[in-house]
């Protein structure tokens, strides 16, 4: 379906960026793509329509849309961000050294 | 020539994994909603039993509080590398920041964004948000003073020292109240029950809220100091 379709799409450009593109930055780019997609595809299946889980005060409760999968998600982009940073960090510190961001530039790595 | 084919190569290997990532999805069962499982006792019986209006803080801080705090020594993990990393001297790279108008309506906004990070954090049970989202707001305080003021106006208001110090108060806040409902309740990280209050009022919940001030203090003061260790090396001295 469409949710589907649109997972996939946003995956394959992330896993394009991470295996083809020589600059690093658009490598850690493509990383972030991918979870980014996976985490739209979690909240998108689990909306049936409903609303936020979340009680309102004296109201009977209504037709919740599933917790689980958007506590997951919390998870999930607060360690994205974190390994995204630190990625960053390593791509900083790498460019002290070799003056460049260009994954076939660096010595030792490039055969 | 060489070019080219590698390109083509990896745009038809792409399209094929798309082929096969669309099969395997026609194949999944399709959701069922809410009938029964997990989501369904959370929905019904999660506000009875730990107390929180927001159903999804209920899960990170209650139901799944064990991995809330490893979550959050992910972060300590990650903050604990950049700085080993980035960091050889704590000392700030100056900078002039921003126009006179720029300071002055961020001196005015300012205290109004600090404001709004602690009604997110201390809310977390009864509104949208908490710990992790009112941290992020906080962070945004720390960056602000060294985009727009100069980072040693950030070091001077907001040092390292007292980051590190946030962090830690922080984590030991969690870890005091998981340790803390071992011996109140019988397990580690149980919803210490003597604490709630009516329900919907600010102190309610059990521990879900001071677990959300621990996990906000400690996200704040983590994203603070990533941003500052980088910001620390790349930019040079501007005066």
């Amino acid at each position: 379906m469409f949710i589907n379709a649109v997972f996939i799409i946003l995956f394959l450009l992330g896993f394009y960026a991470l295996i083809v593109k020589k600059n690093l930055i658009k490598m850690v780019i493509g990383l972030n793509l991918m979870e980014a997609a996976v985490f739209f595809w979690v909240i998108s299946f689990s909306d049936i329509g409903g609303e936020v889980a979340i009680h309102k005060l004296n109201e009977a409760a209504v037709n919740f849309n599933d917790p689980v999968p958007q506590a997951l998600t919390l998870t999930g982009i607060v360690i994205g961000a974190s390994t995204a940073a630190l990625l960053l960090t390593l791509i900083i510190e790498l460019n002290k050294f070799t003056d460049t961001i260009d994954r076939d530039e660096i010595e030792g790595l490039n055969n | 020539m060489h070019k080219n084919f590698k390109n083509i190569t990896a745009v038809v290997v792409f399209i094929l994994m798309g082929i096969a990532f669309y099969e395997n999805f026609q194949l999944m069962p399709a959701y069922k909603g809410l009938g029964e499982g997990v989501s369904d006792y959370i929905i019904r019986s999660g506000l009875s039993e730990t107390g929180s209006l927001n159903l999804i803080t209920a899960v990170l801080y209650d139901y799944r509080a064990f991995d809330s705090l490893g979550e959050s020594t992910v972060i300590f993990g990650a903050v604990s590398g950049i700085v080993l990393i980035l960091s050889r001297k704590m000392l700030p790279v100056s900078s002039r920041g921003l126009s006179f108008i720029v300071k002055r309506t961020l001196g005015i906004i300012t205290p109004f964004i600090a404001l709004f990070s602690i009604y997110v954090i201390t809310h977390g049970h009864l509104t949208p948000g908490g710990g992790f989202q009112g941290g992020v707001i906080f962070a945004a305080i720390s960056i602000i003073f060294s985009i727009v003021y100069g980072s040693a106006f950030d070091y001077r208001r907001y040092s390292p020292q007292m980051k590190t110090a946030f962090e830690t108060v922080g984590a030991l806040t969690f870890l005091g109240l998981g340790i803390a409902g071992i011996f109140m309740e019988g397990y580690f990280l149980h919803n210490l029950g003597f604490l709630t209050a009516e329900t919907g009022t600010l102190i309610s919940a059990g521990s879900i809220p001071y677990i959300n001030m621990g996990v906000g203090l400690k996200v704040g003061a983590g994203l603070a100091i990533i941003f500052y260790s980088m910001i620390q090396k790349t930019f040079k001295e501007e005066i």
